[in-house]
C-alpha cells in the first residue's frame, strides 16, 4: 500500500513537473539543453581525469572550466531573458544576448591560453 | 758581488734536494731527519737505516740535543719525514719543540716515533697529541706470561712475541707475515676520542703492563687486547705517523734473532721484525697506499664536452681515473667499491662506479627530477689508503617552457572538450537566434 502510493506520488510529481516545463518558452528550453550539454562534458572530463591521473593539470582545468564557464554564462542568459523574471524586465533580450556573446569570447580566449 | 756568489752557491747546493722533495706528483718522502739519543743506535739499528737508504731515502742523523736541529729554513721544510728514536730526550736541541713537531705533521709530513721504557714526557706528549697514551708508570713494560718469546737468558717474560697484526695488505704488504714480531718495551692504549689512530700490532689477551721488577700490588691499568704495541695514525691531510713502544724492535739484534713462541713448537729462524718494520715504513713514507684522482669528467650521454649546467632528467656519464703510487710510478688502482654521489644536502644518486681495471672508473645515471646546485662527490676512505674527497659543483635547471611537449596525448580529451564547447557555443547561438 505504502510503496505503491510513493511510486504514484513520484509519478504524479514528474507528471506535473513535465506539464509545467512544457509551458516553458522554446528559447529557454534551448538554453537548458545547452547547459545540460556543458555539464555532461564536464562530468566526462572529471571521470577521465580520475582514470588517467591529473598530469596535464592545466589542460584538465581549462577543459572543465570551459564547460563550467559556459554553463554559468548560459544560466545567466536564461535568468535575464526569462519573461517571468521581473528583476530584468527593463533589460532587452538583445542586450542580454550581446553580453552573453562577449563573455563567451573572453572565456574562450582565456581557455585557449591556458589549455597548452 | 761576493754575496751574490754565496747565494747562488747555496741555491745550487740545495737544488738537487729541492728537485727530489715530496710533491703531489711524487709523494714518496725523500729527505728524512733521524733524531737519536746516542749515535750508538746508528750501528745497533743499522739494518733498518740501511734499508731506508737503499730505498732511496736521504737520512740525516742528528743527536736529539744537537743545537743545530732545524726542521725548516726560510719557511720551507728541509725534511719530508722525521724519525724520532730518542725516547729519553726531555728537550730537543735547537729551537725544535713539541709544537714544531706537530706543525711538521700538520703540514703533511710523516713521523716515526719510538718510545721505550722510561720514555720522557716530551715523547709521551707528542704521542698523546697523536691520540696514543703510553702507560703512565715510567718503568712499566708489557709482560705476557703465556705469549712470551722463549729465550735462554731472560726470565721476566718482557720479550713478547706478537702476531696480532692489522688485516691490511696495503699497510703490511701482500706477503703474509709468517713469524711473530718480537717486542720489548712499553705499551700504549688508543685514545677513544681519536678515530684516526689504529692498532697495527696488538698484544695478546693475557698481556698486561706493569713494572717487571716490583711486586704487582695494584691491578695493572692496561691489560689484554686494550694494549697496543705499535699504532699508526693517518691524519686528515694524509700525513702518516707510526708510534711504537719499543726501540728494540727496530734493532739489528731482534731483526736477526730467531723466535719461538712459548707453548708452540714452531721455531722460526728469523723473527718477523724486519719484514714488519720494513713494510710498515714503506707505508708510512708513502711508498704504498697513496691514491690520486685525475681526469674527473662528466658529460651528457652521446656528447664529449663538459656542460656548464644540466637539465633535470638528463642522462649523464661520469668518470674519474684513480692511480696508486707504487714508490716509483703511478699504477692503476683496481677496486670495485668506489662510489659517486650526486649530492645536494643529501645524496640524490649514489652509484658504484664500474672500472676497466686500468684505473678508469665510470658510470652513467639520470639527473634526478629536482633542480638546484648539485655536486659530484667521491668520498673514498679505505683502511690504509689516503683518503680521496672529490667534489665538483654543477647546477641543474628545470625544463625551459619551450622544452615541454607541445601536445600531450593524455590531454586530448581536454582539448576536445574545450573545442566542442566552443563549437557548441556557435551552434547554440545560431539556433537561439533563428528559433523565433
Amino acid at each position: 500500500m505504502g510503496k505503491s502510493s510513493t511510486t504514484k506520488d513520484a509519478q504524479a510529481l514528474f507528471q506535473s513537473l513535465r506539464s509545467a516545463y512544457s509551458a516553458t518558452p522554446t528559447n529557454l528550453k534551448i538554453i537548458d539543453l545547452y547547459v545540460m550539454f556543458a555539464v555532461f562534458t564536464a562530468l566526462i572530463q572529471v571521470v577521465y581525469m580520475a582514470v588517467v591521473g591529473s598530469f596535464p593539470f592545466n589542460s584538465f582545468l581549462s577543459g572543465v572550466l570551459s564547460c563550467v564557464g559556459t554553463a554559468v554564462l548560459a544560466i545567466c542568459l536564461r535568468i535575464q531573458v526569462n519573461k517571468e523574471n521581473k528583476e530584468f524586465k527593463d533589460l532587452p533580450p538583445e542586450r542580454a544576448f550581446a553580453d552573453f556573446v562577449l563573455c563567451n569570447l573572453v572565456l574562450h580566449l582565456v581557455i585557449m591560453n591556458f589549455l597548452g | 758581488m761576493a754575496n751574490l756568489c754565496i747565494t747562488s752557491l747555496i741555491f745550487l747546493s740545495f737544488l738537487p734536494i729541492i728537485c727530489l722533495s715530496f710533491s703531489p706528483e711524487n709523494p714518496t718522502d725523500r729527505r728524512i731527519l733521524v733524531l737519536l739519543d746516542d749515535f750508538a743506535l746508528k750501528s745497533s739499528h743499522s739494518i733498518f737505516f740501511k734499508a731506508l737508504q737503499n730505498r732511496g731515502f736521504e737520512l740525516d742523523f742528528k743527536l736529539a740535543d744537537d743545537r743545530q736541529i732545524n726542521l725548516q729554513r726560510y719557511g720551507q721544510y728541509m725534511y719530508d719525514g722525521l724519525v724520532l728514536f730518542a725516547p729519553n730526550t726531555e728537550r730537543f736541541g735547537g729551537s725544535l719543540d713539541l709544537a714544531d713537531v706537530l706543525d711538521f705533521v700538520d703540514s703533511g709530513h710523516d713521523l716515526i716515533l719510538s718510545a721505550d721504557v722510561n720514555a720522557s714526557d716530551l715523547i709521551r706528549n707528542i704521542a698523546a697529541e697523536c691520540g696514543v697514551d703510553f702507560d703512565e708508570d715510567p718503568s712499566a713494560m708489557v709482560i705476557d706470561h703465556t705469549n712470551y718469546a722463549v729465550s735462554d737468558t731472560e726470565g721476566d717474560h718482557t720479550l713478547i712475541a706478537s702476531d696480532d697484526f692489522v688485516q691490511s695488505d696495503v699497510m703490511l704488504g701482500s706477503a703474509k707475515m709468517e713469524a711473530p714480531v718480537l717486542f720489548k718495551g712499553i705499551g700504549h692504549s688508543l685514545n677513544s676520542a681519536n678515530n684516526l689512530a689504529m692498532k697495527v700490532l696488538g698484544a695478546s689477551p693475557s698481556a698486561y703492563s706493569a713494572n717487571p721488577k716490583s711486586k704487582l700490588s695494584n691491578p695493572p691499568s692496561l691489560t689484554g687486547s686494550a694494549i697496543s704495541l705499535v699504532s699508526v695514525v693517518q691524519a686528515r691531510n694524509n700525513a702518516r705517523i707510526l708510534i711504537a713502544g719499543s726501540l728494540d724492535m727496530f734493532s739489528n739484534r731482534l731483526f736477526k734473532s730467531g723466535v719461538q713462541k712459548a707453548g708452540s713448537s714452531n721455531k722460526y729462524e728469523k723473527s718477523g721484525n724486519e719484514q714488519f718494520v720494513t713494510e710498515l715504513s714503506k707505508w708510512v713514507f708513502h711508498e704504498r697506499g697513496h691514491l690520486k684522482a685525475v681526469n674527473i669528467r662528466h658529460h651528457k650521454v652521446g656528447e664529449t664536452d663538459e656542460p656548464a649546467i644540466y637539465r633535470i632528467n638528463d642522462d649523464l656519464e661520469y668518470s674519474v681515473e684513480i692511480f696508486e703510487w707504487s714508490g716509483t710510478n703511478w699504477e692503476p688502482y683496481v677496486s670495485n667499491d668506489v662510489q659517486v654521489q650526486f649530492y645536494m644536502m643529501s645524496p640524490y644518486v649514489l652509484k658504484t662506479l664500474s672500472t676497466n681495471q686500468k684505473g678508469l672508473y665510470y658510470t652513467s645515471f639520470k639527473v634526478p627530477d629536482v633542480y638546484g646546485v648539485f655536486q659530484f662527490k667521491v668520498e673514498y676512505h679505505r683502511l690504509g689508503y689516503t683518503s680521496l674527497s672529490l667534489a665538483k659543483q654543477i647546477p641543474v635547471r628545470p625544463f625551459r617552457h619551450n622544452e615541454y611537449e607541445r601536445f600531450i596525448t593524455t590531454a586530448f580529451p581536454y582539448y576536445g572538450a574545450s573545442f566542442s564547447t566552443m563549437a557548441g557555443f556557435f551552434i547554440f547561438s545560431f539556433i537561439y537566434l533563428y528559433s523565433k
